[in-house]
């Protein structure tokens, strides 16, 4: 009997300790294999019988616009075999990979369970030639895409990650609801207010929230708050100062979502609501006039949106008539990272498959099927594929002109998670402002105090 | 266990003489040793000591998870576990799901288990309810349902708007179920939670406890019903004590099982719920190595677990000594 104590005392062990190997042997051999004389139709020297391997995540986008491409590279270059593997777990199924010194040449690093770049940002090789290079038709990448593309890849001063999908947060809304009450879309957080009134009258409600994507909230406060306040705004949260979340442009919109809040203008429940389940009350239910969130919604609620909804996007609400950045200033920054490790055995090959997909006909597809723009300019025609939030997308871009901005902290320090605590406390009426501003700073306070977490300084 | 040894043991004296210390090693004996004495042991080594040496070592470096490289770095990760707010919360959780879940489910599954075996009727032969196969086959359907499913299920069933419980609630008329968010109310989140897990978890232990009570000769039930025991004193007086090997396995199994919990919680709520209420380690763990590539540390938020987890096993151990378990000889 005592040797069964011993074993069932043992046994528990087996299930919680996660046993993470790190073989410790991977060092960078495999890059220099595969490299012929670079040429104008093969600019990164993509060798004969070469395999590529890429692995994309499958997500929102679906990973066909990347088979579309490779299927180009494999007709360019017949003796070349590119793989193109989709994934919905990147981090958990790479990271034995980059341990051990064999990455995948090609990566998408997107979705929840994506790799965080503060780990892998000295195992990436950097992409500038890639711009620099002409696409299929013959013109210089660089010359084809819209302006600040390389900031969000950009890591210590370096261009790490190409994001392919040109994605612009708004607040989305149904333009044939709108025309059918006569109400207009608020510009600021006081007409949102007197539209949350309205809605009430008629038995609806302002916003909608679910509790995986209560965040979302967060992005429409920091966004309201820089457009009022200026760039300062959001260099002290990319910089994880104290008292970030206390600056007054950020405090006087949590104000105003306070009020929201407090008065009924939030569908009840949220934090107990599936998001994809929230988001529909607003597309299919029009229980709730306005979501905010990123352009990809079209595309995701593509099955629950209710017939001859007209989704149309608008920019987020300010706080007064003349914020420190025009109200039409947006936050606009591609997404879908691809990222090519310099472990890997094919960078060549990697690079020409981002080569095509930059090209004419791969981003048209994209844009077609996606019904979302890409990085490359002019792929979207003027009716949209017959999308209105495609075309509004199109007009907030052009009306925002230099005047967009972007920021990193969240998804470079893995915060979200602890935020979405904080958020669905607060949108449900749990917690006051000043709970939902010592809850948001005590997240960044942490990491700023962490000393193991390498920190990005933020200037401009 | 040391059985104590009968002073005299008659007929044990005239043992006949040992042939050798333990025989000659013959190819046979070698064979027979390296089979099945040297494999599993070996298989032993690689796959779960070396794993957890291994572990106790990572969670003193500051491995990111993604790189080979790393520093050792001491005992600085267990010192920051220590202030670490979000993962005391874990670990509270955790301890309070092993201790609710298994108590919840075995008080449940017992009585399941005494209805459909020895609770029938008060008078003929000792027998379970009217219909009770049918009641045992069905009270083990949920665990024949993956616990991602149950999960994924009773998400569903919570939805504050569509949620089929909210629509009984306030069908019945009580309206200020209308929109109550399960989940998402710190008060309820986590017993919403551990009511899914007892859910799941009944049918298996209700079959395993049948099996136990089946194994107790029925004239032991019949000699406490003449003594005049009602149905609840012959549960606590006659079938606890006589399957009390059985509830202590269960105990056991169920205290892990709830130790992790990560499935059901990963469904329900995969954020950690409101305020972090039912926020368990494994979740905490799993989001410090992917999400935050800190290896190190979530390691060593796993080497803790781990110590709970012995920890329980040995409490659960301790008290079935303390109240009297039979050890020694017995059944088992």
């Amino acid at each position: 009997m005592r040797g069964s104590i011993a074993a069932a005392a043992l046994l528990p062990i087996g299930g919680a300790l996660a046993s993470c190997a790190s073989s410790g042997t991977g060092t960078g051999t495999g890059a220099a294999a595969t490299t012929a004389a670079g040429s104008s139709n093969n600019p990164f020297g993509l060798a004969d019988g070469s395999t590529i391997d890429a692995v994309i995540f499958n997500g929102g986008y679906g990973y066909d616009y990347v088979t579309f491409a490779a299927d180009i590279v494999k007709k360019n270059h017949p003796t070349v075999t590119p793989n193109v593997t989709p994934s919905t777990q990147i981090a958990q199924q790479l990271q034995p990979r980059f341990v051990g010194g064999n990455p995948p040449d090609l990566i998408d690093n997107s979705g929840a369970g994506s790799i965080g770049f503060n780990t892998i940002i000295d195992q990436l090789s950097t992409l500038d030639d890639v711009l620099a290079a002409n696409n299929l038709e013959g013109t210089p990448i660089s010359s084809t895409l819209y302006d600040g593309v390389k900031g969000p890849g950009t890591y210590n001063g370096k261009f790490l990650a190409l994001n392919y999908v040109l994605t612009l947060y708004g607040v989305w809304y149904s333009q044939s609801l709108f025309d059918a009450n006569s109400w207009t879309p608020p510009k600021t957080w006081d007409e949102a207010k007197d539209l949350g009134a309205k809605a009430k009258a008629k038995g609806k409600y302002l916003f909608v929230w679910g509790k995986e994507a209560a965040t979302y909230y967060n992005t429409l406060a920091m966004d309201s708050a820089i457009k009022e306040g200026g760039p300062e705004v959001r260099i002290a949260l990319e910089n994880l100062d104290p008292k970030c979340w206390s600056q007054p442009a950020i405090q006087q919109v949590f104000a105003a979502m306070g009020e929201c809040v407090k008065n009924g203008y939030f569908v009840p429940g949220g934090a107990g609501t599936q998001f994809t389940a929230a988001q529909a009350q607003w597309s299919n239910d029009q229980q709730a006039l306005l979501y905010p969130s990123g352009s990809w919604i079209e595309n995701e609620m593509k099955k629950a949106t209710k017939a001859d909804f007209k989704m149309t996007g608008i920019p987020e609400m300010v706080l007064t008539s003349s914020p420190k950045m025009p109200y039409e200033s947006l936050r606009s920054a591609a997404g879908e990272p691809f990222i090519v490790p310099t472990a890997g055995k094919n960078v060549a090959g990697a690079k020409e498959i981002l080569r095509t997909m930059l090209s004419k006909d791969a981003a048209t597809n994209f844009c077609k099927t996606k019904l979302a723009p890409t990085i490359v300019k002019g792929t979207v025609p003027a009716d949209g594929f017959g999308s209105t939030a495609l075309q509004s997308q199109s007009k907030m871009l052009d009306a925002a002109g230099k005047n967009v901005f972007d920021y990193k902290f969240v998804t470079r320090y893995g915060m979200n998670k602890d935020m979405l605590v904080v958020w669905n406390s607060f949108l449900s009426g749990q917690t006051d402002v000043a709970g939902l501003t010592s809850g948001l700073q005590g997240i960044t306070d942490k990491v700023a105090a962490d000393s193991s977490i390498q920190k990005e300084k933020v200037t401009s | 266990m040391t059985a104590p040894v009968p002073a005299v043991a008659p007929g044990v004296g005239r043992k006949p003489k040992a042939r050798g210390p333990r025989g000659r090693l013959t190819f046979d004996r070698v064979s027979f040793m390296v089979v099945f004495l040297g494999l599993p042991l070996a298989l032993f080594l690689v796959f779960v000591i070396s794993p957890f040496v291994q572990a106790l070592y990572y969670a003193m470096t500051d491995w990111s998870g993604f790189s080979p490289n790393f520093n050792f770095i001491g005992f600085s990760n267990y010192t920051k576990l220590a202030q670490d707010d979000i993962f005391r919360r874990s670990v509270l959780n955790s301890v309070l799901l092993a201790i609710v879940v298994p108590f919840a489910t075995i008080v449940i599954a017992l009585l399941f288990a005494s209805l459909v075996t020895v609770a029938g009727g008060a008078s003929g032969g000792i027998r379970g309810l009217r219909g009770s196969s049918f009641y045992r086959v069905v009270s083990f359907f949920p665990y024949t349902v993956p616990a991602i499913v149950i999960g994924i299920i009773w998400a569903q069933v919570y939805d504050p708007q569509a949620g089929l419980l909210n629509g009984i609630l306030t069908a019945v008329g009580l309206e200020k179920f209308k929109s109550f968010a399960w989940l998402g109310e710190v008060a309820t989140a986590m017993p919403a939670s551990m009511f899914v897990m007892v859910w799941a978890f009944v049918g298996f232990y209700t079959v395993l406890f049948v099996a136990a009570i089946k194994g107790v000769p029925a004239e032991i039930y019949e000699a406490a019903r003449l003594d005049g025991a009602g149905r609840l004193r012959t549960i606590w007086s006659v079938t606890l004590p006589l399957i009390r090997d059985n509830v202590q396995t269960a105990w056991i199994y169920l205290g892990i099982a709830a130790l992790d919990a990560f499935v059901w919680m990963q469904a329900l709520n995969p954020f950690g719920g409101p305020n972090n209420s039912t926020l368990v380690m494994p979740q905490e763990l799993f989001n410090t190595a992917f999400a935050k590539g800190q290896f190190g540390y979530a390691t060593a938020m796993g080497v803790v677990l781990a110590l709970i987890t012995l920890l329980f096993a040995a409490c659960v151990f301790l008290v079935n000594r303390l109240t009297g378990g039979r050890d020694e000889g017995g059944r088992l």
